[in-house]
């Protein structure tokens, strides 16, 4: 998606969270009886509904409130948000879509080097924390634009944040600063 | 004594008496025992200072029986690990202070132990003690991934830092465990511990430089080492023949499954910095390369050095053979400006190609990389998203159709569920 240099860095996004509310009381038992591709929770009060294009799994509380996870894509989170207000329509509740918006986005990101994490944690300290004996990646949060990455050892990233620009502004912030932990301080 | 003017309410007799009750100041009537009168019985004093009862009988705030509890685990921790006093206040305080914090004071009695073994912890990581959070976790018999995450609430509410621990320094409480003195075990098996603890040493730094210690958890790896130096500190046949577990029971420490993969992947970086050594001749392979590990380790910047060397003459020779095949051997001289441009192109279109898998292939190239690259996990192909999607086109009835039963389907799913709801509770009844 964003380059720093030459080379092109593929931001892959594997993962959108999205909420929104469909301003009306929502009977489980009905939604659980009348859908298909549902799941009725009844011990945690949700039913969980799986669309097939775009693949996504929707948590339907009784308030009214939705949260739609395994999207791809903004829009496509909102395709598939719309997609699931008209199933529920169709069932027979007045329902509105309303106040929709998109809570997470997970991205991964390879770099095509190693990165020597006890460098990149010492170079960024605070922002930067790394116990290996909990995790083996280095967690880099930059509060600026709520983001978070992980990194590992073998280059690889993975970063959330509010939305996909966020996410990519992220990743450009970090690249310089993993670009100078390539190889180990000592030799 | 009689009283005169006085006369009972009852009777309407005259005869009053003083008749105390005990210190009750009492007048009584003679003739039919009525209580005519009776004093107060307690006497108010509204002299005194003006100080509150509250304020009397207040005492300064004591801890708590769990934070006493508490703040004594914490010193026997610090006893058991042995850590000097100022390392020893330091948690005090910082333990004082985190119980106090509403994220710690209504939790559990598991949480708040663990809670003292992580100020030990904090203190002793600020004051260069080197403990390791598997020890901790270890000494209180605590799940470390509890103990994790009550540590990084501890770091956030504290506002404090650590700076990280190194291996190496860690390395010697580590080596200390193994119980193979002489004095413990045979004399062909026994080792000295302090040559033990600086071979073991140095194979970490050869794992730091060659991408096996990032990101890794340091106890497997230590084990591996310090199981190899062992080996290699004396390797006769009894030592070479003996497996990490039976290592394990003669030097009475539980074994760790991953370091059998981590003495693989020493043993593997060993050979390749084996064969560069110029007086070996025979091919070094991860039986034999235990021999070499006190030769590799003495010169092993050079060798790296060597191997990165060969390695690179290797990809590049590899690479003219892609491109010119035949001319190569032709051209050698005025060849070796064009090849270098045109080993670019080969690299720059292995690169574009690449895009669905760019991190094998930068992987393959290197001759030291994290072992996850070398060998990567086959992923399975992702599924295509939708492309030019807006959100906001419109949705047929066809497709939502087919999210919904139809009446007829609704009441025979009812019907089923009913019925099967039943089953299973008749099931459980019996």
């Amino acid at each position: 998606m964003d380059s720093n240099n030459d080379d092109t860095l593929d931001i892959i996004i594997t993962n959108v969270v999205a909420t929104f509310r469909t301003r009306c009381h929502l009977n489980l038992r009905t939604i659980a009886l009348e859908g298909t591709n549902v799941i009725y929770k009844p011990e945690v009060g949700k039913v969980l509904m799986k669309l097939r294009k775009p693949k996504i799994t929707a948590s339907i509380w009784s308030s009214g409130k939705i949260i739609c996870t395994g999207a791809t894509s903004e829009e496509e989170a909102k395709q598939g948000a719309r997609r699931l207000a008209r199933c529920l329509q169709k069932i027979g509740f007045k329902v509105r879509f309303s106040a929709f918006k998109v809570v997470n986005v997970l991205a991964v990101c390879s770099m095509p080097f190693a990165i020597h994490l006890v460098d990149f944690t010492k170079k960024n300290r605070p922002i930067a924390s790394y116990e290996p004996e909990l995790h083996p990646a280095a967690t880099y949060r930059i509060k600026t634009i709520k983001a978070t990455i992980q990194v590992f050892s073998t280059g690889s990233l993975t970063v959330t944040g509010p939305n996909v620009q966020n996410v990519a502004t992220a990743v450009e912030q970090v690249y310089p600063l993993l670009f100078e932990c390539k190889k180990p301080l000592c030799k | 004594m009689s009283t005169a003017g006085l006369k009972c309410p009852c009777c309407g007799s005259s005869s009053i008496v003083e008749d105390d009750h005990h210190a009750h100041r009492q007048m009584v009537c003679v003739d039919c025992g009525a209580v005519v009168s009776e004093g107060a019985l307690t006497h108010d004093f509204f002299e005194g200072t003006d100080v509150s009862y509250s304020r009397t009988t207040a005492v300064s705030k004591k801890p708590c029986l769990n934070q006493i509890k508490g703040q004594q685990r914490l010193t026997a921790l610090c006893r058991v690990l042995r850590v000097n006093a100022e390392v020893e206040t330091l948690s005090s305080t910082y333990f004082a202070q985190a119980y106090e914090h509403e994220s710690f004071l209504k939790v559990s009695l598991q949480k708040k132990e663990n809670l003292a073994g992580c100020c030990v912890l904090v203190s002793c990581r600020q004051l260069n003690w080197p403990v390791t959070m598997g020890t901790i976790a270890c000494l209180l018999e605590a799940d470390i991934a509890i103990l994790g995450a009550v540590y990084q609430e501890m770091m956030k509410v504290l506002k404090v830092e650590a700076p990280l621990v190194n291996v190496s320094d860690v390395m010697e409480a580590h080596c200390q465990e193994y119980k193979i003195s002489s004095l413990d075990v045979h004399e062909d098996l026994a080792e000295d511990r302090k040559d033990l603890n600086k071979r073991a040493l140095s194979l970490v730094e050869l794992a730091a430089d060659s991408w096996i210690l990032t990101g890794r958890q340091p106890v497997p790896l230590m084990m591996a080492t310090v199981y190899l130096a062992w080996q290699s500190l004396n390797p006769n046949h009894i030592r070479l023949k003996v497996s990490l577990e039976k290592f394990c029971l003669i030097a009475k420490v539980k074994k760790n499954r991953v370091a059998v993969k981590r003495v693989s992947e020493i043993k593997g970086v060993l050979c390749k910095l084996g064969k560069e050594i110029p007086w070996v001749t025979d091919p070094v392979t991860s039986d034999n390369v235990v021999k070499h590990v006190g030769d590799i380790v003495k010169n092993r910047y050079a060798l790296l050095r060597s191997a990165m060397r060969s390695h690179e003459e290797a990809m590049r020779d590899s690479q003219e053979e892609e491109v010119n095949p035949s001319e190569a051997d032709d051209q050698t001289p005025h060849a070796t400006s064009e090849n270098s441009e045109m080993a670019e192109q080969p690299r720059e279109g292995n690169e574009s190609n690449a895009n669905q898998n760019p991190v094998p292939n930068w992987g393959k190239r290197m001759l030291f990389a994290p072992p996850c690259v070398i060998h990567p996990k086959r992923r399975r192909a992702a599924l295509e998203g939708l492309k030019d999607v807006t959100g906001d086109e419109d949705i047929s009835d066809g497709e939502i159709e087919s999210y919904i039963r139809t009446p007829r389907e609704a009441r025979e799913f009812a019907v089923t569920q009913k019925a099967w709801l039943s089953q299973s509770e008749e099931a459980k009844c019996q």
